[in-house]
């Protein structure tokens, strides 16, 4: 409390790690973030006033159109990211990871961030939004796929996540507010008269394990609902499968790792902080991947398998647009890179070297294969395939689609980068903690 | 306990598609909806050709995939069998429609007073000749029974073009059941290829006509067990070729 006393020149520009210092490339990113969330804001209020029709979408059989297609694509795959962050973050808690320590607070962050735009993308989809943020809960059907999707996730794991985000920051906070910035009204309300005591360390450690090992369970459980939404469904060809909950889990997996992979790198990069986060690091997190991904291929190839083993007409249907149809440059695209990324995460563990350019370029496309595998997913299983006879369907996402799916992650991005410049990315280091205070 | 069902009898339906008609006019729906719907199919290739028809309303199932799916209990079926949508509840997640094997539902893609056939090539509502006769309503004529409450729950399940952004199909017109009409399909139809009635009560002469024939339903496998049963012809097969769709891709 008396620093302010005995620093009377202590000015915002000396806190850690960049906090509060509105650099011009910082003022630039959240410009390009700004308009870019304002042009999605904008589609959206064209959708909410015109209706749904602006989109791409239509009702499937006799008209011919697919009801769900890029917001349903982006739930999931948004939500998939969220996955990864708290996973990581967990394991890192439970199994005292001290390596992998500094990328346990953006790990954290991402997955609060995805988790919000997973649930915005959620509500840019429904008819009627408004009513759907109060009927989804005073009505709520447990019976329903959909409730562990909306309720389940966003409602406990997402709260879940925050808490945790918040305990396991307040020693930082409690560091923080012992600088004078603009701030520090901020830091204050996080430490919330945290002083780092042994007793409140032991308390916070002990409070941290028990909700990483509760996390994890609740992560498994949201993310096969997710799965089941589509897994449960006998009334779409190649969505009613045992697989799908699991294989859920695991691409979830692989796209949030990649997007920790490419966030480590951007906040290494920005914070300067090359010391802090060594390539052990990402040689953890690119093995993990190169797990996971082993993993998805195994899951993709006994569902490819099956699908063309013992095939009913619709089935049939549905694996010719995904295989050599319609669909199948997405399809193969989005196989390629899964196997590039899987054989050059090989390469690079047999080489025991890693390298940044190529892990960021890996991390880059299991996402764009990611978002790929979920559309391949969510679409072609209205158009084509349909059980009755009806003429094969058609969608292709409108440019209101793209702006909100843009906008949305704008938003993320500007939320990331805000809560970088009010909050210290890395944990800070004990010099960090000792110096000046 | 009542239980209603609706007999679909493929040896009589021409294909007229008067159905269709009747429930866009009793259930005032917008453009491209069509809650009964009749595919008209084509099988084989010239000159060995042959055509039949298939009238698809709501199966209305007894173990219905859309009303489990429903995350707000807007989807749901009454105790005589009819499911029904509250269009009051509906928050537009489209989950019911993708659970349905059947593809019986629609949803309000725009303001419903949009929809009613003024794209390109339709109705001018706004012109002065037609407005001296509509006095400005769109459609020119509106059920008034469809904004009414039915049934003992007593929500707003009739009737089509509610609002944009909720869910629509067949109800069975509940709205005609309640007053112990037919349904405007089954009333229409000029040859009786379409009944309606109590199958619980076995003396019903819906009852006794499924107890003389041999009923199958459409998607036995899908194990929905619908409440519309098909008589005559056989299940319609993927060699079939639906041919004279309706103009059916709303206006966008």
């Amino acid at each position: 409390m008396t620093t302010e006393v005995d620093h009377p020149s202590a000015r915002s520009d000396r806190l850690p790690q960049g906090v509060g210092d509105l650099t011009t490339p910082w003022k630039a990113f959240v410009l390009g973030a700004l308009v870019v969330l304002g042009f999605g804001v904008f589609a959206y209020i064209w959708e909410l006033s015109q209706g749904m029709v602006v989109t791409g979408m239509r009702n499937v059989g006799s008209m011919g159109g697919a009801s769900w297609g890029l917001y349903i694509t982006m739930v999931v795959y948004f939500i998939g990211v969220s996955f990864a962050g708290m996973t990581v973050a967990a394991l890192i808690r439970l199994f005292n990871l001290n390596d992998l320590k500094p990328i346990a607070r953006f790990a954290e962050v991402l997955t609060v961030v995805a988790l919000l735009l997973g649930a915005l993308a959620i509500i840019v989809d429904l008819g009627q939004p408004l009513r759907g943020i109060i009927n989804l809960f005073r009505y709520a059907r447990p019976q329903s796929p959909f409730f562990g999707t909306f309720s389940l996730v966003i409602a406990g794991y997402l709260f879940a996540s925050l808490v945790f985000l918040y305990l396991s920051g307040r020693r930082d906070a409690a560091v923080m507010a012992r600088y004078p910035s603009r701030l520090q009204w901020f830091h204050r309300l996080w430490a919330a008269g945290y002083s780092h005591t042994p007793e409140e360390q032991a308390r916070h450690r002990r409070t941290t394990f028990w909700l990483a090992l509760a996390i994890i369970p609740l992560l498994i459980i949201a993310h096969s609902t997710l799965g089941f939404v589509f897994g449960l469904q006998v009334g779409r060809p190649g969505w009613y499968g045992t697989l799908q909950a699991p294989a859920f889990v695991v691409l979830a997996g692989v796209s949030g790792l990649g997007n920790i992979i490419v966030l480590a790198a951007i906040v290494r990069w920005a914070v300067g902080a090359g010391d802090r986060i060594e390539m052990k690091v990402f040689s953890w997190l690119g093995r993990f991947l190169m797990i996971l991904l082993f993993v998805y291929l195994y899951f993709m190839t006994v569902e490819l398998l099956t699908l063309l083993y013992a095939t009913p007409e619709v089935e049939k249907q549905l694996s010719d647009a995904l295989l050599g149809g319609r669909y199948a440059w997405l399809y193969w695209g989005s196989v390629a890179l899964l196997v590039i990324s899987a054989v050059l995460l090989v390469w690079q563990v047999l080489q025991g070297r890693w390298r940044m350019s190529w892990l960021v370029a890996i991390g880059i496309a299991v996402n764009l294969a990611a978002i790929g595998k979920r559309y391949l997913i969510v679409v072609p299983s209205q158009t084509h395939g349909t059980l009755l006879p009806y003429e094969t369907g058609s969608y292709s996402p409108s440019w209101v689609e793209y702006s909100v799916v843009l906008g949305l992650f704008a938003l993320g991005a500007l939320l990331v980068g805000l809560f970088f410049k009010a909050f210290p990315a890395l944990p800070l280091s004990e010099e960090e903690v000792m110096s000046d205070v | 306990m009542t239980r209603y069902a609706m007999v679909v009898d493929l040896d009589r339906c021409q294909g007229c598609r008067a159905c269709m008609e009747a429930c866009k006019i009793e259930n005032n729906t917008t453009e491209s909806m069509f809650w009964m719907y009749v595919f008209r199919f084509e099988e084989g290739s010239f000159p060995d050709t042959k055509m039949s028809f298939l009238p698809r309303p709501c199966q209305h199932c007894h173990n219905a995939p859309c009303v489990k799916v429903c995350p707000t209990g807007s989807r749901f079926k009454r105790e005589d069998g009819i499911v029904l949508t509250d269009s009051d509840r509906c928050i537009g997640c489209r989950y019911c429609e993708l659970a349905c094997p059947y593809g019986v539902n629609y949803f309000n893609w725009q303001k419903p007073e949009k929809a009613y056939y003024s794209g390109e090539g339709g109705i001018d509502w706004a012109d002065p000749d037609l407005e001296g006769v509509t006095g400005g309503a769109v459609p020119a004529y509106k059920n008034p029974e469809l904004d009414k409450l039915w049934g003992t729950e007593k929500r707003r399940t009739a009737g089509g073009g509610h609002a944009k952004g909720v869910m629509e199909k067949c109800t069975f017109c509940v709205q005609r059941v309640e007053q112990s009409l037919l349904p405007a399909c089954v009333d229409t139809c000029p040859v009786t290829a379409l009944r309606f009635g109590d199958v619980d009560d076995a003396e019903t002469p819906i009852s006794r006509f499924i107890r003389e024939k041999d009923p199958w339903h459409l998607l036995e496998e899908a194990g929905t067990e619908p409440n519309v049963f098909y008589v005559g012809g056989k299940p319609p097969s993927h060699a079939y070729k639906e041919v004279e769709r309706p103009k059916a891709r709303a206006a966008t």
